[in-house]
């Protein structure tokens, strides 16, 4: 018998965003967190890079500038009010980060230091503009931790090591609660609440040269999908350039920014070639198809031919020290390569799911073009789109993503919590929950699911990565189908109830399928090239046609539908990607 | 099968809370005991490296070393208040030294409350029973009168 | 003088010499589970692996195709979020920083000691999380927000940044022999993280943080070991800050 709990608002997940609304929510209102991990383990931990406002510390900055930067970044697919009103609020969700003690880094007169980033400019691409807040070079670990200590103060209640796997809905389509299966016990729990929060962060474990977590694996999304909530612009993920190679270990855009320059085996210099102006600091996305290239042309390093270089050996060794000093380690540590006289392997590397749960700029999940919300959902953080990233992140904007939203879906939850009465769950609530593991648990024999996951994993980096096409978009259409057919007769060796991680990682890649699905779906539909989804048979960006957000669901039948809603502009016309 | 209560990781219950003051306690004085013993531990320490070496020195080294050591060479030492002193010290501050030595190692090592306060209690105990019929020797030996009569 | 390109060639070399060969590595791993045995027993596993291939990955693949039931903790495998720590070959170590090449041809692998074990290497992390609570891990401010920032001077941020690295990964706390005994005492993650508040300019609850450390689980029951600064993966100088706290203590009272 499941046990029941009932609270006014459940946060599923505890990395930044989920973090951050549950700190507005507790304090009005009964809270809850639950999270598959304990809550510091969160993958917004590895951020290095910086959160970005235009607080003008050190040089003169806009927030407009800002939105316009982030609008263009995102390849005009960025939905204009949203970047707009992040980029307003940024300013107070940095202050109040450093009010709750975040170490930011300092100026000379002690004011929070701010530095240049990718993408950000001044006067709307005239210049590079300091706008990157930091703390060393971990800043979201700092971000992270802060969010927990304030969680701490609040005596926030978290359940660990739960697993959000199946959302209650009403019979009028209201969220009212969720399925959650305990770790330590195999237990099932129902939690009910008049306002879900879910902030599970993005599926990059779905391919194989990935900088994600192992437990990234698309958890919201997939959980909201199978019970018919539509997923948008799925097809838009950010591939960055310098991820270690074979590894996908991230090695901050930074590097970039403090001069360290991209190089083939030839070691040529070859951003020369693909962007005359800024070469190395490119937005991710074509330095990232600028690689692929030299190494589809054979001038790609390593026993395979795939990898490029990071040089930073000319840099001076005193500012590797102190401003690059995690990527260092990174190479030292798992790659043996001495960074200050050795050229880096590299690898473009699956990043960043900029597509998810569709919501409005209140972090309310909507329906349909005509945005239609769903009572009592929310989403915020990479798992949501509301869209203020659109076809490719900048970065710096992740971890504001998440302060903004995160509070945002909280404000708006908490006034849910307040006006709406808690609904029901359906009668057997755990059933289908039950079924899909009891299913695993039975099969004595059958397929091996981390072989399937490997299938998944290789066949997306081949097929649907940094450069896609109709053909292997459709080829990718059908492995998948094949692999679900597959997964449906996963057998697991531990039919234990405690700690049962290899149930967990089963239900974890039935996750990672579905969205795998949706992505490719998605990318076949869009015939242009736009930000992070480059096709070589579409290879320009087409906004007569495609100025719209894909939103693609899952019928009863198993069958995908595609709908679409238009981009929402503001005072920035499409212009070419230049910089 | 263990609740959820025992697995998650805070005592609330979710419900907001008000604020706390937590300068509320600053009026009273941060370390007490621990940090006293913390401190004697290493002050007694040093001085005791100058008694307790030094003693050992003095018995041993000169000539004849501690086989020279009988009734008159106590006496003589001790009809100096210097050396009783020294003496005084030494057997004070290394039995406190010591005794607060075992009381931390029971601490650390001996898990249940009750067997570990029996063992300070014993450690207590001997300790003041040492120290006091130390202090009465050293305060009251009298060569001239000894054994004491009573 | 050395192009780039033969930099590469060299570097190149070097690895894919290295990597030709798989190697065969053993593994001896200490199995719990409460549902089959009260005991713990170990077991041992032979796979190929890269030299530079990561310990938890190697895990993943004794889990993956040699025995499903064994369970442990990863998340971001690269240092950063702490799930791993486990005493391999007798020292705790994140199994995402040892490299195959680092632990030879045979490895040990057990959960790291003094809390609660509850199936293979995952421990019961509550007893240190609520160590981590008892010393008011946030920021006590109460004279007043600014509209702005706080201003802090980078002398005064440079102060506390070792201790700001803090992963909450056990390795220390779960390495030092004093908390083996009594894992009352709060341990060393649990010091480190409010010297990150001490000694941060911006904090006003120094005071009480420190009554908190004065107790009988406090710091003072830190016999500077040493092994906690040898664990930590972040290179944190764990001992020297708790010293540091130690003498906060000694110098507030007199």
């Amino acid at each position: 018998m499941a046990t029941t709990h009932t609270y006014d608002a459940l946060v599923i997940g505890a990395g930044g965003a989920g973090m951050r609304a549950a700190i507005e929510l507790s304090d009005q209102v009964r809270t809850a967190v639950i999270s598959k991990l304990y809550p510091t383990r969160s993958h917004t931990g590895a951020a290095q890079g910086g959160v970005c406002a235009a607080l003008g510390n050190t040089e003169e900055d806009h927030a407009e500038w800002h939105a316009f930067d982030t609008v263009k970044g995102g390849d005009y697919l960025t939905d204009q009010p949203a970047a707009q009103l992040m980029a307003e609020e940024a300013i107070d969700a940095i202050y109040q980060l450093e009010r709750w003690g975040l170490p930011f880094n300092r100026t000379p007169d002690g004011r929070i230091d701010q530095r240049r980033f990718g993408g950000h400019t001044a006067e709307h691409g005239e210049r590079p503009v300091r706008r990157a807040c930091y703390a060393a070079d971990r800043t979201g670990h700092m971000i992270l931790q802060t969010l927990y200590q304030q969680c701490v103060k609040r005596d926030v209640r978290f359940f660990n090591e739960f697993y959000c796997l199946d959302l209650l809905r009403d019979a009028h389509g209201a969220a009212t609660g969720v399925v959650a299966y305990e770790l330590a016990t195999g237990e099932l729990h129902i939690f009910r609440a008049k306002s879900i929060v879910f902030a599970t962060g993005g599926y990059g474990r779905m391919f194989s040269v990935t900088s994600n977590a192992h437990a990234l694996t698309g958890d919201g999304p997939a959980v909201a999908w199978r019970r018919g909530v539509p997923l948008e612009d799925m097809e838009m993920f950010q591939f960055h350039p310098t991820g270690l190679a074979k590894l996908g270990v991230l090695l901050s855009e930074a590097a970039r920014g403090e001069g360290g320059i991209v190089r083939n085996k030839d070691g040529e210099r070859f951003m020369e070639r693909y962007a005359p102006t800024i070469k190395d600091l490119a937005p991710r996305d074509m330095v990232s198809r600028a690689i692929y290239q030299e190494i589809k042309e054979g001038r790609g390093g390593g026993p395979n031919g795939d990898w490029a270089y990071l040089d930073i050996t000319h840099l001076d060794p005193k500012v590797i020290e102190e401003k690059l000093p995690d990527i260092t380690e990174f190479a030292r540590v798992y790659l043996k390569v001495e960074p200050t006289n050795e050229l880096v392997p590299i690898q473009p590397t699956a990043h960043y799911a900029m597509g998810g749960i569709p919501t409005d700029v209140d972090g309310r999940v909507v329906e349909g073009a005509a945005e239609t919300p769903i009572p009592g959902l929310y989403a915020a953080g990479e798992c949501a789109c509301v869209s203020v990233h659109g076809a490719n992140r900048l970065g710096t904007n992740s971890l504001l993503d998440l302060v903004v939203f995160g509070r945002r879906a909280g404000v708006d939850a908490a006034r849910h919590v307040k006006e709406a009465p808690l609904g029901d769950v359906p009668e057997r609530p755990t059933e289908r929950t039950l079924s899909m593991l009891n299913a695993v648990l039975e099969r004595a024999e059958g397929e091996n699911a981390a072989d399937i996951r490997k299938e998944l994993q290789a066949n997306m980096f081949d097929l649907a990565f940094v450069v896609r096409s109709e053909e292997s978009l459709s080829k990718m259409e059908t492995i998948i189908g094949e692999l679900q057919e597959r997964f449906g007769r996963v057998a697991i060796s531990d039919k234990g109830a405690l700690y049962n991680t290899d149930l967990m990682e089963t239900v974890e890649l039935g996750f990672l399928l579905d969205c795998a699905q949706a992505l490719v779906v998605s990318a076949r539909a869009r015939t242009e090239s736009r930000g992070g989804h480059y096709r070589d048979d579409h290879p320009l960006r087409d906004d007569a046609n495609w100025l719209k957000h894909t939103l693609a669901s899952r019928n009863d039948d198993g069958s995908i539908s595609l709908d679409f809603k238009p981009v929402k502009m503001g005072p920035y016309v499409p212009m070419e990607r230049k910089y | 099968m263990a609740t959820t209560i025992e697995r998650s990781t805070t005592s609330g219950d979710g419900a907001p809370r008000p604020p706390r003051d937590y300068t509320r306690g600053s009026e009273r004085p941060v370390g007490g005991f621990e940090l006293w013993m913390w401190l004697f531990m290493r002050i007694s320490g040093i001085v005791l490296l100058v008694l307790a070496l030094g003693h050992t020195l003095i018995m041993h080294l000169p000539s004849g070393g501690v086989d020279r050591v009988d009734f008159g060479f106590v006496a003589t030492r001790w009809a100096s208040p210097f050396w009783r002193s020294w003496d005084w010290m030494l057997l004070t501050l290394a039995l406190i030294h010591g005794i607060n030595g075992l009381r931390n190692i029971t601490l650390d090592y001996v898990r249940k409350p009750g067997t570990r306060f029996a063992a300070n209690m014993v450690f207590y105990v001997l300790g003041f029973t040492l120290f006091v019929l130390g202090t009465i020797i050293v305060v009251t030996f009298d060569p001239s009168n000894w054994p004491p009569v009573a | 003088m050395a192009t780039p390109a033969d930099v590469l060639q060299d570097s190149d070399a070097r690895r894919a010499g290295g990597a030709a060969g798989a190697v065969t590595l053993t593994l001896r791993i200490r199995r719990f589970n409460p549902e089959i045995s009260q005991d713990s027993w170990w077991d041992e596993f032979t796979v190929e692996a890269d030299p530079l291939d990561r310990l938890v990955e190697v895990l993943h693949q004794v889990k993956w195709y040699h025995d499903g039931t064994l369970s442990f903790r990863r998340s971001c495998a690269h240092g950063i979020c702490g799930s791993d720590a486990m005493l391999i070959n007798g020292r705790n170590a994140l199994a995402c920083k040892v490299l195959v090449d680092d632990v030879g041809p045979r490895v040990t692998i057990e959960p790291i000691r003094g809390l609660a074990v509850l199936k293979d290497l995952i421990v019961d992390m509550d007893p240190f999380l609520e160590g981590y609570r008892t010393v008011l891990p946030f920021l006590i401010n109460d004279s007043g927000e600014p509209d702005k920032e706080r201003l802090q001077s980078a002398e005064e941020r440079a102060r506390f940044d070792d201790t700001t690295k803090c992963i909450l990964c056990a390795a220390c706390t779960t390495s030092c022999p004093i908390f083996w005994g009594d894992e009352g005492y709060i341990g060393p993650a649990a010091i480190v993280n409010a010297h990150r508040f001490i000694f941060d300019s911006r904090d006003e609850g120094s005071r009480e943080r420190l009554k908190i450390l004065s107790e009988k689980t406090g710091v003072f029951r830190c016999r500077t070991t040493f092994n906690c600064t040898d664990a930590c993966p972040r290179g944190i100088q764990v001992t020297k800050a708790i010293q540091e706290v130690k003498r906060s203590i000694l110098f507030d009272r007199f």
